[in-house]
């Protein structure tokens, strides 16, 4: 018999051992995991209530941290979410799996209610200190303020310090942690990618944050209207294993099967009853009650109904963002010379619903390095509008993006590799159940049916992108052209003449004969431009294709500059939506400068 | 080809080309597609020859550039033809870039790399359909080390004087044939039985060190790997002028059969113009032949198909039995069969294994050689 005796230990004891399985691996991403699980939580909490989410984060360092090569860094994220009531404080910031979305199949951010009991467990252990928290909601006079401890033994929250404050907003809560890191702002795993990230894919987030010295950055919204998250629908039968199934019945005590079939599961009708009697289903259970169904006749039940074939499950239960407001929202993305976002329709892969969405955004870089040399593409990932940061490799965007053959659509690519070039690819997953690789959900499996999804979604928006490549490339190849008669002609009259010894009549003819001929040349190219740019045109009318321009661009500057008068900001909104017109290759290359110059001013008004 | 013809088709050739401008007519340059897809194999004519398919190129603003190049280096190589200068590719490379140097108005033609000048001139040579040893560019003759003392060479030079070089007089010293071979005439001292050519120009020394050029009347020459213009001309040379049995020796893998041995009696598919001149189609492949493995106990060794190298050569293997008309042949049944069996037997053995018989015995390679011949062993 063994000598050491069995213990059971709480979720919290083998979460605060484990932290690295949820994000918690380096202090780097500690600190990223610590932030994104707040914004996560404040975006779900506002857009229950139908509150247009805005946020303030500051990042900050306040000492050495207690662990090697850290700081001790300061966290703080406030939103103008409908607030926690003081009871539930604990439950979210001290408690593990104590969740309001677990298992309940919407679309949200967070799952499972893991990821900020995580956080106040990392500040706790490396700064002795847990969440500091400020709450108040529409019923509260006064805001509470305390500080929330993970009970590691019981898996709950203890509140100390508590008192009562004055806040100055009407609804809210703040979050603070103290904890060791490190604080890397640009790069894969950057805040600051992160956060640019959160920005586009939602376009109605009001973002405002302060990291390290450097001063306020703001992200306006660009959209005002909530996400609409789509309630979720019951269970598809064929999604449950055995166990699941029986679990699920006792939640209809004593309702009959065929109650319980029809009520507890999507897709299951009078008819499917039918089909599963037909397959062997015993008809006599399907009056009986649940409660009095034993396991062995579930286990025939069950059987019976995965032997029918029943509808794939609704897509009602997924959300898009939406090409429109996608395509302003591309444009926080930095300076962006053009774009294509693409909305697929929701379909079922795996036999869950799924969502996505692409942007294919050129940037604008200061040395614009395009063709073999230059580096990958970046690519941004999102699961439920969740920047994913980490093990790009096995993620199945990052393989779909692989799997397609960007060179036709005029990107260079090394084989089975990402595309190069300066720019953004960003694919958007939204699903109910998103089969992640890992607890910190930071890879989304890559099944063959969810990979060809994808492929398909970035397929389309690299043909609409194509249309304004390929006309790049005709301008190029005319210029190049003219410039090769200009060059060649008279050197490769003259040598054959010097071998020929010919007289300077025939040097004259030959001359005035060659440039005739290529002409002809020019002139077949000057028509495939033409076309190019009727191609060109006719997609940028119809918003497949979105260039950012010089009037764009100058409205967006006066906006900003004057606060507007209604009846200017309409005006403003229709230049906006204003078809492109055509422009000479010169014209466009001077807008670009234009539009480079913009942003800077933009970025020097932020300073200020 | 003879030298005083290329002049005069070169400015035939742009005087057409002159006039077609003159016209407003786009110039079309014609050359031979010098592929395995357009190589025939006649077993009466014994080399590859070319098919009927050509490379058109047109004048257009896309070709211009090349066009242009090619007339630019076109009279870079008169040039030396009227003065009988000569010069390898890489200095008529940096000749090329001399001259845009001192003519700032040709700049947009120079070349930013040797491959590109080099492409410029292989294209020459096949609109021109000659060598590039007539447009007196010249490779470093490589290979085809030769020992003999029946042999006597008489070289033609370009001054109009003869050198007489008798082999027999040069000892262990070998004599090396140019890459223009067309200057060479041949005289055996004494009847000559045979010339033997061994694909390792180490082991080709070996024997001449160990007296086998004493004990035969023989010529025997080192190919030195995949045989050089030099090597491929001279062994041409010794089938016509001297009519001795020509034997090859090597390895017995796809490599040396497709590339070398291939090479040396029929051509390639690159240089199917001047195939005629580059082939010895009498040459005789002595081994190492796989009945030679069991017969003499040779040591060999399977071949490792994940060497990139070795695999490659099996992929060629096989596609040369589908494809080249050179193994396609009923003619060549008994090569294409030794290649179906080292696709099958994925084995390969070296011609130095030959020493494995009688360790001791340091003519005993020799000596299996004289016998496989003997017994008329080759195929």
């Amino acid at each position: 018999m063994a000598k050491q005796k069995i213990t059971s230990s709480s979720t919290a004891e083998y979460f605060s051992k484990n932290l690295q399985q949820v994000g918690f691996s380096s202090p780097t991403k500690a600190v990223l995991t610590t932030l994104k699980e707040a914004v996560d939580n404040s975006l779900d909490a506002c857009e229950d209530e139908g509150i247009l989410p805005e946020l303030y984060i500051e990042i900050e360092k306040v000492g050495a941290g207690t662990i090697k090569n850290t700081d001790l860094i300061r966290i703080k994220i406030e939103d103008n979410g409908p607030g926690l009531h003081i009871d539930d404080v604990p439950k979210v910031f001290g408690e593990y799996l104590a969740s309001s979305k677990f298992g309940r199949g919407r679309c949200s951010r967070g799952q499972q209610g893991i990821g900020i009991s995580a956080a106040t467990t990392w500040a706790q252990l490396t700064s002795a200190k847990g969440a500091r928290i400020i709450t108040k909601t529409k019923s509260m006079r006064q805001a509470v303020s305390c500080l929330v401890d993970v009970d590691v033994k019981n898996n709950k929250g203890n509140i100390k310090d508590k008192k009562s404050i004055n806040w100055d907003r009407p609804h809210g809560v703040s979050v603070e942690f103290v904890l060791d890191g490190r604080i890397q702002l640009q790069g894969e795993g950057g805040l600051i990618t992160y956060l640019t990230g959160t920005a586009l894919v939602n376009p109605h987030l009001n973002l405002r944050y302060k990291l390290l010295d450097q001063p306020v950055v703001k992200v306006d919204r660009v959209s005002d209207k909530c996400p609409d998250i789509p309630n979720a629908v019951e269970p598809h039968p064929h999604t449950m294993k055995l166990g699941e199934f029986i679990a699920h019945s006792h939640l209809f005590g004593r309702s009959t099967l065929s109650s319980f079939l029809k009520k507890g599961f999507s897709r299951i009708t009078e008819n499917t009853l039918q089909e599963f009697v037909k397959n062997g289903l015993d008809k006599k259970f399907l009056e009986q009650a649940v409660d009095k169904i034993s396991d062995a006749h579930f286990k025939d039940i069950f059987g019976a109904i995965h032997k029918t074939e029943l509808m794939s499950p609704s897509t009602r239960s997924v959300m898009t963002i939406g090409e429109e407001t996608f395509s302003k929202s591309v444009r926080r993305l930095g300076e962006v010379d053009f774009f294509s976002v693409v909305t697929r329709k929701p379909t079922i892969c795996d036999f869950k619903p799924v969502a996505i969405e692409i942007a294919v955004a050129r940037l604008k870089t200061a040395q614009k390095v395009e063709g073999d040399d230059s580096p990958p593409v970046q690519v941004l990932r999102f699961a439920n509008r969740v920047p994913l940061q980490f093990d790009k490799a096995a993620c199945a965007m990052v393989r779909a993006i692989e799997t397609v053959n960007w060179r036709s659509y005029g990107l260079p690519q090394p084989k089975s590799s990402l595309p190069l070039g300066p720019y953004v690819i960003a694919v958007s997953l939204v699903s109910p159940f998103i089969k992640f690789k890992n607890a910190s959900k930071e890879t989304v499996d890559a099944s063959d049916e969810l990979v060809e999804e994808i492929r398909r979604a970035l397929i389309q928006a690299g043909q609409r992108l194509s249309r304004h490549i390929k006309k790049e490339h005709r301008e190029a190849d005319l210029e190049e052209k003219l410039r090769h008669i200009e060059q060649f002609c008279p050197i490769l009259v003259d040598c054959l003449c010097r071998i020929v010894k010919a007289p300077e009549k025939r040097k004259k003819a030959a001359t005035e004969g060659l440039v005739k001929l290529l002409g002809r040349d020019v002139n077949a190219a000057k028509k495939q431009l033409d076309e190019a740019l009727k191609h060109h045109k006719e997609a940028h009318a119809k918003g497949k294709i979105q260039i950012v321009e010089k009037e764009e661009v100058k409205a967006e500057e006066e906006e900003e500059l004057k606060a507007p008068h209604p009846e200017e900001s309409e005006a403003s909104e229709e230049a906006e939506a204003a078809p492109e017109k055509t422009k000479s290759a010169k014209a466009t290359s001077k807008t670009k400068k234009k539009a480079t110059a913009k942003p800077k001013e933009k970025m020097k008004e932020k300073e200020a | 080809m003879r030298e005083d013809t290329i002049p005069k088709l070169s400015k035939d050739l742009c005087n057409k080309m002159l006039t077609d401008l003159e016209n407003a007519r786009r110039p079309v340059l014609e050359a031979i597609k010098c592929s395995l897809d357009n190589s025939r194999y006649n077993p009466k004519v014994g080399y590859l020859t070319p098919g009927d398919k050509m490379v058109k190129s047109e004048l257009n603003v896309a070709s211009v550039q090349k066009m242009s190049r090619a007339i630019f280096i076109l009279e870079i190589l008169l040039r030396n033809l009227e003065t009988g200068a000569v010069n390898t590719k890489r200095e008529l490379y940096y000749i090329s870039k001399g001259e845009v140097k001192h003519n700032p108005e040709l700049r947009p033609l120079d070349f930013s790399d040797q491959s590109e000048s080099d492409a410029i001139i292989d294209f020459i040579c096949e609109m021109m359909e000659c060598y590039r040893e007539d447009l007196n560019c010249y490779a470093n003759d490589r290979g085809g080390q030769t020992y003999s003392n029946q042999l006597v060479v008489t070289e033609q030079l370009p001054d109009g004087t003869k050198a007489v070089v008798d082999l027999s007089t040069l000892g262990t010293s070998p004599f090396q044939p140019k890459n223009r071979p067309q200057s060479l005439s041949l005289k055996a001292k004494k009847k000559i039985d045979f010339c033997l050519v061994v694909e390792s120009e180490g082991t080709a020394n070996t024997f001449v060190t160990n007296g086998f050029c004493k004990r035969n009347n023989a010529i025997l020459l080192g190919a030195q790997g995949v045989p050089s213009n030099a090597v491929r001309g001279w062994c041409k040379l010794i089938q016509d002028q001297l009519k001795v049995p020509i034997y090859f020796f090597g390895d017995l893998d796809a490599y040396t059969l497709q590339n070398i041995f291939r090479t040396l009696k029929a051509g390639s598919a690159a240089s199917l113009i001047r195939n005629s001149d580059f082939s010895a189609p009498d040459v005789r492949f002595l081994g190492v032949l796989p009945e030679d493995i069991k017969k003499y106990d040779l040591a060999d060794y399977p071949v490792k198909e994940n060497d990139l190298q070795e695999a490659r050569a099996l992929k060629k293997a096989s596609d040369a039995l589908k494809n080249d008309p050179f193994f396609k042949d009923k003619k060549n049944k008994g090569l294409s069969k030794i290649l179906e069996w080292l696709l099958k037997n994925k084995r390969r053995c070296e011609q130095q294994s030959y020493f494995t018989v009688d360790p001791r015995d340091p003519v005993m390679p020799e000596k299996i050689i004289l016998e496989k011949i003997k017994k008329g062993d080759f195929i």
